[in-house]
């Protein structure tokens, strides 16, 4: 008897603490859900080409800056993603590669191609927390997330705000595992989603290591071929009011419906260059 | 009694554990509402317009390069006997200049001429009759051409590339087996600059694409072998000068050969290789018994090989295997040795903004000859080597270290080198680096007696 009651007593101690270890599954709001589904089912383009430019800043306001020609296609539900790095001169022709696959038991295809090494390598990670070229993205920011990895509940004490005079929705986004916060180094995010285009324009995110939090914020949104574009977003990085870094990504010459081989996206033309 | 202890002491384990791990706050809980909500910027106006694009047309030709001056103290040599060179304090103040042009010729053919040119005045300042010829030419002063090339595709599915230039098979990152196709600068052991260890071959290379697999045809018209250290430098094994090294003619006889067919699909990549080739490292052969008169001659060797490598979740697990027939020992005359290298790695990426990879490579005579141990060949029966690397990135990648160690035997019986260095983004521009590079003698003989040239390093970077 003292056993069993040991045994229940261990068992019931094993229990709370797993609880504990699991995120709070916050009920999902199916109200909220439906306009996130619109979100992921806005329609963001095909066949894209751009030049994007980060400008990475200190917090003794030293710049640094990244300049990167991209080219994305879609393959079915599936995105593929080619940059080539043009600046700065010792990084020119670095080239990555991705392939971001629509089923969440699929892991993403990566290349990084090296013209110091003059090798291609192929990149195994699913943790996507680390920072994309030094800046305050992450390569969780660079690819699409999955809605069911989340949880969507409205703000508790504000369902609508005004960003800027645009009417926008307040929504929580929680991860759903442990391994999703892992993943992408969000502990939760609340995003700030436009009522006339379903655009998130603002998110505060709460990252997982080192109490930090990052504040993106669209400074620009253009339609370009009927398809909704953020050419200007900052992200801050900050703890407590202190900002750590920030980053400026700017993109130009934002192009659609290009045509796009699907031969761009191999290895094949990360070596040769543009 | 018992059990209320038993409760009690699950309580107390239970309350550390709650307190000791990261809760999930719920802002509404802790934070005002304009806290929550607060925090951007400036709250500039959203505007309908995008930035102005740049209407910049592409130049067709782009000149880029970098200029560095790097320095290397020893630390460890002793004061020479007799007249030895005296390998303590500066051993380099090299300045470097690399010059890469490149040339878009249309949209499918490019070219690119490339040079560096450097100059260590070290030997200047420490007094160059210190030295031997054989250093001073090969390390005071280097003017080189590097990758020169022309590029293109001849057909949709078909791709031409002519010229000096560097292919890299495999997939490992730290020990080499099936990449063999360009010689190495194995001057200075765990310092040279990557991007100059392998050295440019002359080659003409076409590629065939179909669907995930690509068929690769090579002949390489420039016989080239390893830098080695020169006779009188801290790293030339042996007192005595080498014999004379004979070495092949770059002519149309003695064109090495190679193919490769490469595979990429999800989640893995699979490739096989052929080589008829040179060996790098030269054996020692008699030419005539009295006087006895040795000299250096490369085998000609043939290749068979394979590389894997999976990816699974943050794992990426390589491999490398390859048989090597053709090789020739001074103590076993006419007869010829084949070898079969084995590799395998695994490198770890999920710990944030770091990279950890490991490696270990066997590489074994076939049908050894206890006679191949004896001098001058000091072959081994069974080299073993393992190799492990550590990258991590700081300060959003301004701040990188990286800790290397390559080993040949379990413990480094055969000889090892540990590298650690750390490089600092001072602007986009400048690059400042430095570390130490510590040396173990082993029984491998080009490591025999490499053990006090440990050395602190480094280096300040221009790239434009």
């Amino acid at each position: 008897m003292k056993n069993i009651k040991k045994i229940l007593t261990l068992v019931l101690t094993v229990f709370l603490m797993l609880l504990y270890t699991v995120p709070c599954a916050c009920a999902d709001n199916p109200e909220a859900r439906a306009i996130m589904e619109k979100v992921d089912a806005r329609d963001d383009g095909d066949n894209q080409i751009s030049d994007m430019e980060m400008i990475l800043i200190d917090k003794r306001g030293s710049e640094r800056v990244r300049k990167i020609h991209t080219f994305s296609k879609d393959k079915g539900e599936d995105s593929l993603k080619l940059m080539f790095f043009q600046h700065p001169a010792d990084v020119k022709d670095t080239a990555f590669l991705t392939y971001d696959y629509d089923d969440p038991d699929k892991d993403d295809d990566q290349w990084l191609y090296l013209p110091a090494l003059r090798k291609t390598k192929r990149i195994a990670s699913t943790d996507k927390s680390g920072s994309f070229m030094g800046s305050d993205l992450t390569y969780s920011d660079m690819t699409s997330r999955n809605l069911e990895d989340y949880d969507y509940t409205f703000y508790e004490k504000l369902k609508e705000t005004e960003v800027n005079g645009v009417k926008t929705w307040v929504i929580w986004s929680i991860p759903r595992s442990k391994d999703i916060m892992e993943e992408t180094g969000y502990e939760k995010s609340l995003l700030f989603v436009r009522q006339d285009n379903f655009f998130v324009i603002r998110a505060k995110q709460w990252v997982c290591d080192g109490g930090y939090l990052k504040y993106m914020d669209v400074k620009n949104i253009e339609r370009i071929e009927g398809i909704w574009v953020a050419t200007e977003m900052h992200v801050t990085k900050k703890k407590g009011k202190d900002t750590v870094h920030k980053t400026i990504l700017k993109l130009r010459d934002v192009k659609f419906n290009q045509n796009l081989d699907y031969d761009l996206f191999t290895v094949r033309r990360m070596e040769k260059g543009l | 009694m018992g059990n209320k202890i038993i409760i009690a002491a699950c309580f107390v384990t239970f309350m550390a554990f709650t307190l000791l791990l990261p809760w999930p706050t719920f802002a509404a809980e802790n934070e005002s509402l304009d806290e929550i909500i607060g925090g951007f910027d400036d709250d500039t106006q959203q505007t309908a317009h995008g930035l102005p694009s740049e209407e910049v047309k592409p130049s067709a030709f782009s000149l880029n390069g970098n200029l560095k001056l790097g320095a290397s103290y020893n630390f460890a040599h002793d004061k020479p006997e007799g007249n030895g060179t005296d390998w303590r304090g500066l051993s380099r103040l090299c300045t470097k200049l690399s010059l890469e042009l490149n040339a878009k010729l249309s949209s499918a053919w490019q070219a690119r001429i490339s040079g560096k040119g450097t100059y260590d005045f070290a030997y200047a300042i420490r007094g160059r009759d210190e030295f031997t010829d054989d250093v001073l030419d090969n390390y005071e002063k280097e003017l080189e051409l590097g990758e020169t090339y022309v590029q293109g595709s001849l057909t949709k599915n078909f791709d031409i590339k002519i010229g000096r230039q560097i292919v890299v098979w495999g997939k490992s990152d730290n020990i080499r087996v099936t990449d063999i196709l360009n010689p190495l600068d194995m001057r200075l052991p765990g310092i040279a600059d990557i991007e100059d260890l392998r050295l440019p071959v002359t080659m003409t290379r076409l590629d065939y694409y179909t669907g995930d697999w690509s068929l690769t045809g090579i002949a390489i018209h420039e016989i080239r072998f390893n830098k080695n250290p020169e006779y009188g430098s801290d790293f030339y094994p042996l007192s005595i000068p080498p014999p004379h090294e004979d070495k092949p003619a770059s002519n149309f006889k003695n064109t090495e050969y190679a193919a490769a067919l490469n595979g990429i699909f999800s989640g893995w990549d699979i490739a096989f290789y052929w080589a008829d080739f040179y060996n790098d490292m030269p054996h020692t052969r008699l030419v005539s018994a009295a006087p006895q008169q040795t000299e250096w001659k490369h085998s000609r060797l043939k290749m068979f090989g394979a590389a894997f490598n999976q990816a699974l979740g943050n794992w990426l697990l390589k491999s490398e295997v390859a048989y090597i027939d053709g090789f020739e020992f001074f103590n076993s005359p006419g007869k010829d040795y084949s070898r079969t290298d084995v590799l395998a790695g695994v490198e770890y990426s999920g710990f944030k903004d770091t990279t950890l990879s490991i490696e270990v490579a066997d590489r074994q005579i076939n049908d050894f000859d206890e006679a191949l141990k004896l001098p001058p060949d000091y072959a081994k029966e069974d080299e073993f080597q393992w190799a492990a690397r550590l990258t991590r990135d700081f300060l959003n990648d301004t701040l990188t270290l990286t800790i290397l160690t390559s080993t040949f035997g379990v413990t480094g019986q055969d000889g090892a080198l540990q590298h650690f260095s750390t490089e600092y983004d001072i602007t986009d521009s400048v690059k400042i680096s430095g570390g130490v590079v510590l040396y173990q003698s082993g029984n491998l003989a080009r490591y025999s007696n490499i053990g006090n040239n440990d050395r602190l390093f480094c280096e300040i970077k221009y790239s434009f």
